[in-house]
């Protein structure tokens, strides 16, 4: 069956200060949203800007805000929100390139910061660590696994957006480097690697500007973690103070 | 005023305000700066009393009388709330920085605010009964 969905969205340009239009579409009701902006585009104005490619969680380019909310637009359905009409809006705490698109360049910068890659060969073990897969993204059996499965990240950008922190202090290295710096810790015992990492995790703009709201950790649609990888590297940061303050 | 113009990039923090994004720790978060000001700008007017202890029985004893109306002991259950919340929702801010209890966090801030709402009744009455 289909259904007439009204969708508020967030337009601007270079040129041109951010305001929202209102446009209708007919998807099925089966539709997730971004299929009903992807309407947007093909029957109302093909000069909309948004971003996507997989149109299933995989590639993290679609993020927006639905309804003042971080998601991942290919996988929420449009019953979610029972046919009320969707506003949405670009990612907060990014520079808008146009519409629904934000510059992600500094945030893949601090992505690669820590050597950080998303695809590699699987790996059976982490140092010294068997790899606990849960076999599901059940939120309750996946609190229970150690945080070693970063490659669990997207790079949406969505823990950004949602981090008050962020909106503060657009320096803060952020969310989902500082897990990204945590994954590749737990990968090597390679003492100067692993100095290298905390220190780039340490630092005013670094793990301890965190404000402990937990939005990152909430809104990230991939369970990545962030924030328990943030306090974890806090920890990790002030053992390896206190051992240079005893001279080790 | 719509936060996503470029030339309010420095009033981006105004978006903490967005509470259709709120959840539970953007909750606590907030909660966390509205009473750590109002705890900093009771400091500044109790410093300001104190001063009036200095200059004696003739302005000390009437401002007594104006700290015994309802409506004053209705500020310091305020002070009590802002004080509670501060106060025991910071050790779960510093627990956690420390790595403790840092899965358990929501339900922590929640067990941490029964104890403040408790111990705030509990004061609230002891503040009216004089
Ligand atoms: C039981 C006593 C207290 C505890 C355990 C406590 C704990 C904390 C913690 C952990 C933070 C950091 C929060 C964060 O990282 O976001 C904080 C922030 C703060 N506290 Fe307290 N605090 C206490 C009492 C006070 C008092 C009495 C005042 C004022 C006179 C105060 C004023 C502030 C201020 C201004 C901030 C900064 C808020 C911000 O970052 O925006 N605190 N407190
Ligand atoms: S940590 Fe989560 S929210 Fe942040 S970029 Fe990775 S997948 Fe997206």
């Amino acid at each position: 069956m289909s259904i007439t969905l009204t969708l508020r969205i967030l337009r601007s340009r270079r040129d041109v200060m951010p305001h929202y239009e209102t446009f209708e579409v007919s998807v099925s009701d089966a539709a997730n949203v971004l299929d009903a902006i992807e309407q947007v585009w093909a029957h109302r104005d093909r000069k909309l800007m948004f971003r996507h490619a997989c149109h299933h969680a995989s590639c993290g380019t679609c993020a927006v805000r639905i309804n003042g909310r971080e998601k991942l637009p290919c996988i929420v359905p449009v019953a979610d929100y029972s046919g009320k009409p969707l506003t949405i809006e670009p990612l907060r705490n990014f520079d808008i390139v146009g519409d629904l698109v934000v510059d992600m360049a500094k945030f893949f910068q601090n992505q690669q910061a820590s050597d950080f890659v998303i695809t590699r060969p699987t790996e059976n073990e982490l140092v010294g660590k068997p790899i606990a897969y849960t076999g599901g993204m059940d939120p309750e059996s996946a609190s229970t696994i150690p945080f070693n499965r970063f490659e669990n990240c997207v790079e949406c950008g969505i823990c950004l957006s949602a981090c008050p922190t962020m909106a503060g202090d657009h320096k803060f290295f952020g969310p989902a480097g500082l897990a990204a710096i945590k994954r590749q810790l737990d990968k090597t015992t390679d003492p100067v690697e692993r100095k290298r990492l905390l220190e780039l995790a340490d630092g005013e703009h670094g793990v301890w500007r965190c404000h402990s709201a937990w939005e990152c950790t909430e809104a990230c649609p991939q369970q990545v973690f962030p924030a328990e990888s943030i306090m974890a590297l806090r920890k990790e940061i002030t053992k390896k103070h206190f051992r240079e303050l005893f001279g080790k | 005023m719509n936060l996503y113009r470029p030339d309010l990039k420095r009033f981006r923090f105004l978006r903490w305000f967005d509470f259709r994004s709120w959840r539970l720790g953007m909750i606590a978060y907030i909660l966390n700066r509205v009473t750590a000001i109002g705890l900093v700008l009771y400091l500044y007017i109790h410093l300001a009393v104190l001063t009036m202890l200095a200059q004696g029985p003739s302005s000390w004893d009437p401002f007594i009388r104006i700290a015994r109306a309802p409506w004053f002991l209705a500020l310091d259950v305020l002070l009590l709330a802002g004080m509670l919340i501060h106060g025991l929702n910071g050790l779960r801010i510093a627990l956690t920085g420390f790595g403790i209890g840092v899965r358990g966090q929501k339900p922590l801030f929640v067990a941490l605010m029964i104890v403040a709402a408790v111990a705030l009744i509990a004061g609230a009455l002891k503040i009216f009964a004089g």
